[in-house]
């Protein structure tokens, strides 16, 4: 696929930073708004692939290369599962954080309160890891989709 | 043949229709669950174990984390798979 | 008032969007059909009270299936055979 016109190019650079702020706060407020890891992470690889369609996939594999990608991912899965494992102590998925006074370890009051965003223990760390991961997943798709899509078209 | 397909085609619409409507007449009220002790624990609870004031992501990593884990894998496998069919060569 | 008027167009919609989506021909209309859908699919879930599921609906749905779909499309053909 060639790029797009210039209008389009121009309204996707000018939109672009306010999706992927959008969907890192949803990521990163994941313990305390509505939203997490999977639905930051779709919103993000969204944005992603509004700049695949806007430029072309060329442009895109000369700033992130497919095994960037995949090790990002990997990175994600293996961090998850370890998060996991550290609360072996106790059970798989113990959440341990909670209640010490590390990072993330405070409790909110009880009922309806304005949100802190240290609390909540290893549930930010694991939404961080699993957003990597589906931004990284669900953009791979996207991409390698659109190159071997634009490759098969000049060959004909 | 194309008389009998229609025939089973109809009969498999019949009986689908059938237990749609009973289902429909038959459903409980909306937000009235026939047991709701494990949603009333979980609501009690979850802000005081785990931290979090979003219960639904309490829910979904900690009391449920084995769940998200496999959705985890699924996308992985996905993912793999994917890369794997359009992967550029190498001899290019 | 207007909770109640959404709670019956909505799903109306979303039948009538899908119903489109297959009837048409033209593969990329199809694709744009599902989109509506899938953004409507993605309003029915906020007015049940689900703004995850919305938001994944949402993100997901009306815009990576859409590329993958035009992509594919791109790849192969644009009219569906009769």
């Amino acid at each position: 696929m060639s790029e797009m016109s210039k209008i389009v190019r121009t309204i996707s650079n000018s939109l672009f930073p306010f999706i992927m702020i959008y969907g890192l706060y949803v990521i990163m407020h994941g313990h305390l708004t509505p939203g997490g890891g999977f639905q930051g992470g779709a919103v993000v690889a969204s944005g992603c692939a509004l700049m695949l369609v806007a430029y072309s996939s060329g442009w895109v594999f000369k700033k992130v290369k497919e095994s960037d990608l995949s090790v990002l991912e990997s990175i994600g899965a293996i961090g998850f599962i370890s998060l996991a494992f550290l609360g072996i102590g106790v059970t798989f998925f113990y959440n341990f954080l909670v209640g010490s006074n590390l990072l993330f370890g405070e409790i909110p009051p009880a009922g309806p309160n304005t949100g802190n965003l240290n609390t909540a223990g290893l549930l930010p760390l694991m939404n961080l890891s699993v957003g990597l991961k589906v931004i990284a997943g669900l953009f791979a798709i996207v991409a390698v989709m659109a190159f071997v899509a634009s490759r098969g078209m000049r060959k004909k | 043949m194309k008389n009998a397909r229609n025939l089973i085609a109809a009969t498999a619409l019949a009986i689908c229709a059938v237990f749609l409507i009973f289902s429909s007449i038959m459903m409980h009220p909306f937000g009235k669950p026939s047991d709701s002790s494990m949603d009333d624990y979980i609501i009690s609870n979850a802000q005081n174990e785990t931290g979090a004031n979003n219960a639904v992501t309490s829910v979904v990593f900690d009391y449920r984390g084995f769940d998200t884990l496999a959705e985890a894998t699924v996308l992985f496998t996905a993912v793999a798979g994917v890369i794997m069919l359009f992967r550029r060569e190498k001899h290019e | 008032m207007i909770e109640m008027i959404l709670h019956a167009a909505l799903p109306i919609l979303i039948v009538v969007t899908a119903i489109i989506a297959v009837l048409f021909k033209d593969l990329v209309s199809a694709t744009i059909a599902l989109a509506a859908m899938s953004l409507l699919l993605s309003l029915e879930f906020y007015i049940l009270q689900a703004p995850d599921v919305a938001i994944a609906e949402a993100g997901v749905g009306a815009c990576l299936t859409t590329a993958i779909l035009i992509i594919s499309i791109k790849a192969t053909k644009r009219m569906e055979d009769e």
